[in-house]
């Protein structure tokens, strides 16, 4: 007696769903299919936790990630670098990983510059680069950041830099944001950081879905604002463009959105595979037992 | 054939992959030919260096030969995994030696050499003899760590050990109690009664939030509570705790989903459209 299609399914080739999973991304994105974001709390209070920070204000961003993690974090690292410089924050760059650097140098030329061609280096933002240690960097700089930073990213003097002339510790920042994907990152902003002075500044983060669990828990008594994944990326695009829509370019402040596209069919094909896995499961036990 | 001769495995062809590949990229190709052709404005590799377009074809070529695995296991994908670990590895070693053993131990041990052969924005300290003695601990510690790889003096290596996983140990201790321990405590202190500032009335979310968690800090403490046995009241707390674990694995699950498929497709964005000009 032949199976039944459902139990026979339990056995299908993987490489079909492999393939089904690339369609599944494929086919939207090329058709450009886009979904409406209705900004949730989470994006709300990311937002809010930035515009309550007085204009102008010195701000640090830190770009704790690499290319891996680039597709879930860039989006949003360009609507809060937007929305900063729209703010006319003075913005000070640093990472706590060895390929943050580059991101955060083509974000400046990619958004920074390209929206906001009236900042001038030095002056209205900087950066601070890379310095190995992890959260010792993070410990060090919450009492002295001329001793962890002696010079900025260019090799000049903090005293000679004039955004950073005067700046002694992490509480020389109205705004810190650590969008991050891993360690170290948000959580040894918050624990060496935070903590120690957690009325000194506004700490928001941005993070991976992979991490995420991780942080839920520092929301919003030790973090006002947290950026969940891609997703977390879209609504704040999406708050941020309406605020502050970008002179031109508009596509770099969307990447979050264009992902949700795709991301929204690959969901629904993995539920419907989960399903299924298990119903083949199901009918496979059933069947077992009749005999 | 010897009849009493064993049969050699048979190797595995890729000939099917091979071919494929090869077809592939002669027809990207010939594509972005015609297209460039037709339009030299719609050419993506119209703004880009020629360095820019090989780099992007060779971005696109091992992104192909990642994806290869999924159909079955083949020498390009290793040839891929390889480059990707030794790229990596090399970039690392580099960039250790640059931001930490240049700074941090060449420079305070020979400010001068640094200055003319290594870093020519070096600025030496103004105190060389505290920096050059602060630099021979962790040189000394160092060559203590290095000691691992003499058989008979492996031994010593552990005085560094020791000294990273007290420091480690001292500086997140601290750190965890405070910010992990004292302030997640007193965040999940909340009243369980909320009025909305705004509207004066009743914030039923708010409440059903704080009840919620609650609940679950305590069910879930429970559940890791096991100097009593998990019976009668003490086993259904423990339980609702396990509901609780089973509700954050999920979504922390979900949560991972997202993450790998943006990975998916931000790889099949750069595919379409930085290599294939189509997006």
């Amino acid at each position: 007696m032949s199976e039944p299609l459902l139990v026979r399914l339990g056995r299908i080739d993987r490489r079909w769903i492999f393939l089904a999973m690339a369609l599944s991304i494929i086919v939207p994105m090329l058709l450009k299919v886009r979904f409406p974001e209705i900004p949730q709390p989470m994006a709300r209070a990311t937002f809010e936790a930035i515009e309550r920070v007085p204009e102008g204000s010195r701000v640090l961003i830190a770009f704790d990630y690499d290319p891996a993690s680039q597709g879930e974090l860039q989006p949003m690292a360009n609507a809060i670098v937007h929305h900063c410089a729209s703010r006319g924050h003075k913005m000070v760059f640093m990472t706590l990983w060895p390929f943050g650097g580059p991101l955060a140098e083509r974000t400046i030329d990619d958004i920074l510059l390209a929206y906001h061609p009236g900042y001038k280096y030095g002056v209205d933002y900087a950066e601070l680069g890379f310095q190995p240690g992890n959260e010792g960097v993070v410990k060090l700089m919450s009492t002295n950041i001329p001793k962890q930073f002696p010079t900025d990213k260019r090799g000049t003097p903090l005293a000679q830099v004039p955004l950073l002339a005067d700046l002694a510790d992490t509480t020389g920042f109205k705004l810190v944001v650590s969008i991050s994907a891993g360690y170290p990152g948000a959580k040894e902003w918050v624990q060496y950081a935070n903590g120690p002075a957690p009325e000194a500044f506004t700490f928001v983060s941005g993070t991976t879905g992979v991490q995420a669990a991780q942080l839920l828990p520092y929301y919003p008594a030790q973090m006002e604002g947290m950026l969940l994944a891609v997703k977390g990326a879209a609504e704040y695009e999406t708050i941020v463009e309406e605020k502050y829509p970008p002179p031109q370019h508009p596509e770099r402040i969307g990447d979050g959105r264009v992902r949700m596209g795709p991301q929204l069919v690959a969901h629904v094909l993995m539920i419907v595979l989960i399903v299924l896995g298990n119903l083949s499961m199901a009918a496979g036990r059933t069947r077992g037992g009749m005999r | 054939m010897n009849p009493t001769t064993p049969h050699a495995p048979k190797r595995p062809t890729y000939r099917l992959l091979w071919i494929s590949i090869a077809v592939l990229f002669a027809s990207v190709f010939a594509f972005r030919t015609a297209i460039a052709a037709q339009d030299p404005a719609a050419d993506p590799a119209a703004v880009r260096s020629s360095w820019e377009v090989l780099g992007v074809w060779v971005a696109a070529f091992l992104t192909l030969g990642i994806f290869s695995f999924l159909y079955k296991d083949n020498p390009l994908y290793k040839v891929c995994e390889s480059l990707f670990v030794g790229t990596s590895a090399a970039y690392y070693m580099v960039n250790a030696f640059w931001t930490s053993l240049v700074p941090k131990l060449i420079a305070p041990l020979a400010p001068g050499f640094t200055k003319a052969y290594l870093l020519p924005d070096f600025i030496p300290s103004g105190e060389p003899w505290a920096a050059l003695a602060l630099a021979l601990v962790p040189l000394a510690l160092g060559v203590l760590l290095l000691c691992r790889l003499l058989p008979k003096a492996g031994w010593i290596s552990v005085w560094t050990l020791a000294f990273i996983i007290g420091t480690t140990a001292g500086m997140r201790l601290t750190a965890s109690i405070e910010s992990d321990i004292m302030a997640q405590a007193a965040a999940a202190s909340q009243p369980l009664y909320a009025v909305d500032p705004q509207t004066h009335s009743i914030d039923w979310a708010t409440m059903l939030a704080g009840v919620v968690g609650v609940v679950g800090v305590l069910s879930v403490l429970t559940y890791f509570f096991f100097s009593v046995e998990h019976k009668g009241a003490v086993g259904a707390t423990a339980r609702l705790g396990i509901w609780f674990l089973m509700i954050t694995f999920g979504a922390s699950f979900g949560l991972t989903v997202m993450g790998r498929i943006t990975l998916l497709s931000q790889r099949f964005e750069f595919l379409f459209k930085d290599w294939l000009g189509i997006l």
